[in-house]
């Protein structure tokens, strides 16, 4: 269970007027679920996913993982970055095996666990390519291999799949829709698109800008059946992901100050 | 070359093992290649017909059947108390001496100053102000202080090899994305294993890149400082040739000298190919 409790992260701006890029912010992510964040740029969805892997320090608040506090990154929190982020000089298992390496798993136990992995995601043909060799939806087939391969007790997302095109963009929704009905994983996914939010979050939570802040929180259980039924596609014609699209486009396209007093 | 490889990326059935881009661009270099083998051959043809028609007197332009004869003279003869080979082994040991203090100090200091700002902070402003200097400035006061033997050259080749390669991995261990950083500490990386397995080989490149222009500094500084204090080398072999107006012998040496910066400019290359295969790629 990661546990976030009024959270915030200020940044000190040039101009004296300090940056509130998370403001008092609580939140509850539940093993066996996706919770999605989404929200227009600058709504501090990336700072609070940053915070959450230990790249950034909290000015105030806690974050805990099953009781332990977060201060630093570490293996027990697996990150997937926007751009990827695989080692050119290493082939594609090598990657994936990174960070069983790191925790000392010998060569051919490590290749063996990496291998499974890679065929989770479908890419167990491409082992010994390079990644520079992979297209952009396959490195980050990739990522998401090597940030499950040790075995972390939360996936952190971080809008992985934003700089690919809308087809591969479904083929991935669908992917990590399987890999989560697999390995029913709690995960934590950046996005800025609320028909990717409602595709693949059991629970998805709207942020809103300036000051960074959890706006509203819907609960999206239908999301299951869907993920486990391993087709993803029909989702889109749901009532309730209708409904909620509509919802949280009102949401996230209120004026500036209109915001006060929405339902928590 | 992005193109290239794109394109090969997306068809990738599994022909080769690496085989994004080599056919657009081998056929690339082996058209420049073709072009630049006969623009030696007819730089090398002017020179046989400006020697023939004596555009230029023979002491000033030797025809190249002379200075063809004159090498073989040299190599088997010697020329100011040396073969050419002892000439061309005592500029290739100063110039390896000089490479080695450059890399085994420059590359742990760099990395040093990349990684520590206490580092960086000493050591910036004495290597700034001496690379500032032209080293043949300074070869008189290392000639006062360590004499005119083997030393002072050595001293003055690594101080020129010393400072590009370690700037280049000081500038690879900046370079390195953060975003590659946060990944390695997200998988567990310790501060050890984040230095072996990311920080350095993301350094690499700039390193080789770093070890190219120590070369190229250590070469010119080495027929430089041979000309002004040396009894040996090619540089020194060229000197002596000059104050006896041996045109000839001059040419051998120049000859000699620019055979062995292609050839370590092409080892660089092979070497950067061996060693960093992904560079600039993702």
């Amino acid at each position: 269970m990661l546990r976030i409790r009024d959270a915030s992260v200020t940044f000190p701006a040039t101009d004296g007027q300090d940056v509130h890029a998370l403001d008092h912010v609580s939140l509850d992510i539940a093993p066996d679920s996706i919770v999605v964040a989404v929200g227009a740029s600058g709504c501090g969805k990336s700072t609070l996913l940053n915070a959450i892997a230990g790249f950034l320090p909290l000015s105030e608040g806690t974050i805990t993982l099953d009781g332990k506090e977060i201060v630093a990154p570490g293996g027990d929190r697996g990150v997937v970055f926007q751009k990827d982020t695989l080692l050119p000089w290493a082939n594609v298992l090598d990657n994936v095996a990174l960070g069983l390496k790191y925790r000392g798993v010998p060569r051919g136990e490590r290749h063996e666990q990496s291998r499974r992995l890679l065929e989770l995601v479908g890419l167990a043909d491409f082992a010994e390519k390079p990644p520079y060799e992979l297209s952009g939806g396959m490195r980050q087939r990739v990522g998401i291999a090597r940030a499950l391969a040790t075995d972390p007790k939360i996936l952190l997302m971080d809008e992985p799949f934003g700089a690919l095109d809308s087809l591969t963009r479904e083929t991935m929704q669908q992917l990590l829709a399987s890999v989560w009905a697999k390995t029913s994983k709690q995960i934590l996914f950046i996005t800025h698109s609320i028909e990717e939010a409602l595709t693949l979050g059991t629970t998805v939570v709207v942020m809103s800008p300036r000051p960074g802040r959890i706006v509203a929180r819907f609960d999206a259980d239908f999301v299951r059946e869907f993920a486990e039924s391993g087709d993803i596609g029909p989702i889109q014609s749901h009532p309730r992901f209708i409904e909620l699209r509509q919802e949280i486009r009102s949401l996230i396209h209120l004026p500036e100050g209109a915001r006060t007093g929405t339902l928590q | 070359m992005t193109l290239a490889a794109n394109s090969g990326t997306s068809s990738s059935s599994s022909k080769a093992q690496r085989a994004p881009s080599p056919k657009p661009r081998r056929s690339a270099s082996t058209s420049t290649l073709g072009i630049s083998l006969a623009t030696l051959a007819s730089l090398i043809a002017l020179w046989f017909l400006a020697a023939h028609f004596e555009w230029a007197s023979p002491l000033f332009l030797p025809s190249p059947v002379e200075v063809l004869s004159q090498f073989s003279a040299v190599w088997a003869d010697g020329y100011a108390n040396g073969t050419l080979l002892d000439h061309t082994l005592a500029s290739l040991g100063r110039i390896a001496a000089a490479l080695g203090v450059g890399i085994f100090l420059g590359i742990p200091l760099g990395l040093l100053m990349g990684l520590n700002r206490w580092v960086k902070g000493i050591f910036s402003v004495p290597i700034d102000l001496y690379w500032g200097l032209p080293p043949l400035a300074y070869l008189p006061l290392l000639i006062i202080w360590l004499g005119i033997g083997e030393t002072s050259k050595i001293v003055l080749l690594s101080l020129s090899t010393f400072a590009p390669i370690c700037f280049a991995a000081q500038a690879g261990v900046r370079s390195v994305p953060i975003e590659r950083i946060n990944a390695a500490l997200s998988l567990g990386a310790s501060r050890l294993q984040l230095f072996t397995s990311i920080i350095l080989p993301s350094a690499l490149p700039e390193i080789m890149t770093g070890l190219k222009i120590a070369i190229g500094a250590g070469l010119s500084t080495l027929v430089a400082a041979e000309l002004i204090a040396a009894q040996s080398g090619l540089g020194y072999m060229i000197m002596s040739a000059a104050n006896f107006l041996a045109t000839d012998v001059v040419f051998v040496g120049l000859i000699v000298i620019a055979v062995l910066a292609f050839a370590f400019t092409s080892g660089m290359r092979w070497l950067e190919h061996r060693l960093i295969p992904w560079k600039g790629k993702l």
